[in-house]
């Protein structure tokens, strides 16, 4: 590149890299600072308080409790989205006409907002008319009928899996792509070799699947630790905090309690947990690329 | 035409629309306005103020940037510490308006009630929810109090004719109520704000109000027997299976239908229901009617709990002279009547003639007249109390048998809060 392209390339960059600071890095580096005081998000003054708000998470029930909750959500992630992307993906790859009629129907999800998504689910919830116990009274199975969401052993599950609907979805045309990726002849020789269906699959599809898998996992489990809205719609992590989640505790300490500095806190830990999660997943893709080149 | 020329046109044409558009704002004086009447009824009525407002004060105009009810909350707070306020807010009087006066963020507005001598027209039992530290905060703008909205039909059908004073009296008639295949009480605590009502009463009437004000203010333990016994007398009705099962399950409004279709008798709820009900077409006095709280014990001074809601100034407020003439707008008479009747609310001010009432708010209306006011729970404490006690009140719908457990978190929250 000559100087002037130099220039003019950064040019164009300066004005992204400007909103990037702006509305990326600035707020990021501000929650690290005030997660060290005692600021009440409101008050003109507040102290400095060094890591106090770190040692109170130590002894808070709630944020052990919330912590415990994103560690289900996330097993979940991993479990309920990726297993039924990849059966739904197994199911309708190379069907003809009516399996794409069935792809856009389980695609359609990802066409909602998550606020959408808890929306309906609220309705299919619902205890006196919802899809769930309608259908439950209709077979004769009215005793299993619940207020799911005003139960505490239920309600996080029912936000789970109402957000795993459109986890899956996406999963689904992730593990699609990975499918038209894998060479045909691989799959014809298993069968010609006396490999069974499932044989095929454990032993030529799954490990050909490895880059999709890795992809379908790493943003199944980002997702669900930035979830919010899905939550703040149907349970704003209640009843008595038995949903929440990390990042509606950052949520209720903050706006809710008034407590900045500590929901501040509470963000940075979320915000070096997904910092993890990413670094793992930067790892096992460009390990999983060197595999197949 | 040329694509030169076209542009050219524009250009002017753009010119023309800000040098003209500067012209009008220079006459006229915006009024930016953020408030928590943005259900229909609340946003048609607010609406109708504003515009005898301009209609009476050309030179100024309204800019309503009204919020949902529960993101008010967070949105007020953010453009008030982002030096972005408004040039007034509704707010919530008690707990909610000193946090924000504690935080220096309000105009005091004492000069403006003597100038206006609004003691005169504020009753003195309302006056108390204007004052934070000496000073007039909040301008009340309505008055709600809670008390039993019942279904009459369903009342009459199960024999009970006298709605109860006493405790005994009201167990009496749930008991009824049951016998004859009704549920007594209907509570939708999904929000948990409506469960608050309940321990507001319980402690009021069985601790005293004296003891609840301490309670609030931290000076008192949740887990004193005080507190126990009011739980152990709520603790009582829901053992006794008279409440409708599953309420974390159901908002306010759905209590409300479930009195209006029969499912239920009655709920606990403040006088906005009332506006709720009339807003789907229901009669005040033929389809729902009011009873006060029952007293438990006798020897404890009468009360009735409820919400003012107010009008709060920021103290960087672009135009605090426009907003004070809107304030005084708000507080005629005229204006009183058209929101109370509107709102399903009290007029905040006495001279408003009651016979403008329907017949169960001025039922209403008598009772507040006669008996001591208190702020509701989350009202009444500081925010992140409140959090915790609310908390406690879903915990104990759910299974009402842990609420010593549940006081013992809950006096957890208080020493963090108030310190131990």
């Amino acid at each position: 590149m000559t100087r002037t392209t130099y220039r003019w390339a950064a040019l164009f960059l300066a004005l992204p890299l400007a909103v990037y600071i702006a509305f990326v890095v600035f707020p990021l580096l501000s929650s690290f600072y005030y997660s060290l005081t005692d600021w009440n998000g409101f008050d003109v003054n507040y102290n400095f308080v060094g890591l106090a708000n770190f040692e109170k998470m130590f002894s808070d029930r709630l944020f052990s409790n919330a912590i415990g909750n994103t560690l289900i959500w996330t097993v979940a992630a991993i479990i309920v989205p990726t297993g039924g992307g990849l059966a739904l993906a197994l199911v309708l790859h190379e069907r003809g006409i009516f399996a794409n009629i069935y792809k856009s129907m389980f695609y359609l999800p990802i066409a909602l907002a998550l606020a959408v998504i808890g929306q309906i689910w609220l309705w299919i919830y619902q205890p006196n008319w919802g899809l769930i116990n309608a259908t439950l009274r209709n077979i004769g199975l009215e005793n299993l009928a619940q207020a799911w969401l005003a139960k505490p052993q239920f309600a996080l599950l029912a936000v789970i899996l109402a957000w795993s609907w459109q986890q899956t979805a996406l999963s689904m045309v992730i593990f699609l792509a990975g499918l038209t990726a894998i060479p045909q002849e691989l799959i014809e020789a298993a069968h010609i070799d006396g490999a069974n269906y499932f044989q095929r699959v454990r032993r030529v599809i799954v490990p050909l699947l490895a880059p999709a898998s890795v992809v379908v996992i790493a943003l199944a489990v980002i997702n669900s630790l930035k979830s919010f809205d899905v939550l703040y719609v149907m349970t704003r992590g209640g009843p008595f905090h038995s949903s929440d989640n990390l990042a509606m505790f950052m949520y209720n300490e903050s706006f809710q309690k008034y407590n900045m500095g500590y929901g501040s806190a509470i963000a940075v830990v979320l915000f070096l947990i997904t910092l993890a999660v990413i670094a793992v997943y930067f790892r096992q893709s460009a390990q999983v690329e060197r595999l197949y080149d | 035409m040329s694509i030169k020329r076209l542009l050219f046109g524009l250009t002017v044409f753009a010119v023309v629309l800000l040098i003209g558009g500067a012209v009008v704002m220079a006459q006229q004086q915006d009024i930016s306005i953020v408030h928590y009447y943005s259900s229909a009824l609340g946003q048609e009525t607010m609406t109708a103020l504003f515009d005898t407002f301009e209609a009476a004060h050309p030179e100024y105009k309204i800019v309503d940037n009204s919020a949902g009810h529960e993101d008010f909350k967070t949105q007020i707070l953010v453009t008030i510490a982002g030096n972005n306020p408004p040039d007034i807010f509704s707010y919530w009087a008690g707990a909610r308006t000193q946090f924000v006066v504690d935080a220096d963020r309000l105009l005091p507005l004492t000069d403006f009630w003597d100038e206006n001598s609004l003691d005169d027209i504020i009753p003195a039992g309302v006056k108390p929810a204007a004052v934070y530290n000496g000073e007039i905060y909040n301008i009340p703008m309505n008055v709600h109090i809670v008390g039993f909205f019942y279904n009459p039909k369903v009342m009459e059908a199960a024999g009970i004719t006298e709605m109860p004073t006493t405790w005994d009296g009201f167990i009496a008639m749930c008991d009824t109520l049951k016998a004859a295949g009704v549920n007594p009480i209907a509570l939708g605590s999904l929000n948990r704000w409506p469960a608050q009502f309940w321990f507001d009463y319980m402690v009021s009437y069985t601790a005293g109000a004296d003891y609840r004000q301490a309670l609030m203010a931290g000076e008192a333990a949740y887990n004193d027997p005080e507190v126990a016994t009011a739980m152990e007398t709520w603790k009582q009705l829901t053992d006794a299976g008279y409440f409708v099962p599953d309420a974390n399950a159901y908002d306010w409004t759905d209590a409300a239908d479930q009195v209006a279709n029969g499912d239920a008798a009655m709920t606990l709820m403040g006088t906005f229901i009332t506006g709720y009900w009339d807003g789907n077409g229901l009669v005040a006095g033929e389809d729902y009617d009011f009873f006060p709280f029952p007293v438990i014990n006798p020897d404890l001074p009468v009360v009735t709990h409820g919400t003012v809601d107010g009008w709060a100034v920021p103290a960087s407020a672009a135009n605090p002279d426009g907003a004070k003439a809107l304030l005084l707008h708000m507080l005629t008479p005229e204006s009183q009547a058209t929101w109370a009747l509107g709102q399903g609310a009290l007029a905040a001010v006495n001279n408003v003639d009651t016979s403008i009432y329907s017949p169960v708010m001025k039922k209403a209306a008598d009772y507040l007249a006669q008996v001591q006011f208190l702020s509701g729970y989350d009202l009444s404490t500081t925010p992140p109390m409140a959090e915790g006690g609310l908390n406690m009140f879903a915990q104990f719908m759910n299974d009402p048998s842990g609420y010593m457990a549940y006081l013992d978190e809950a006096q957890a929250v208080a020493d963090d809060v108030f310190g131990s």
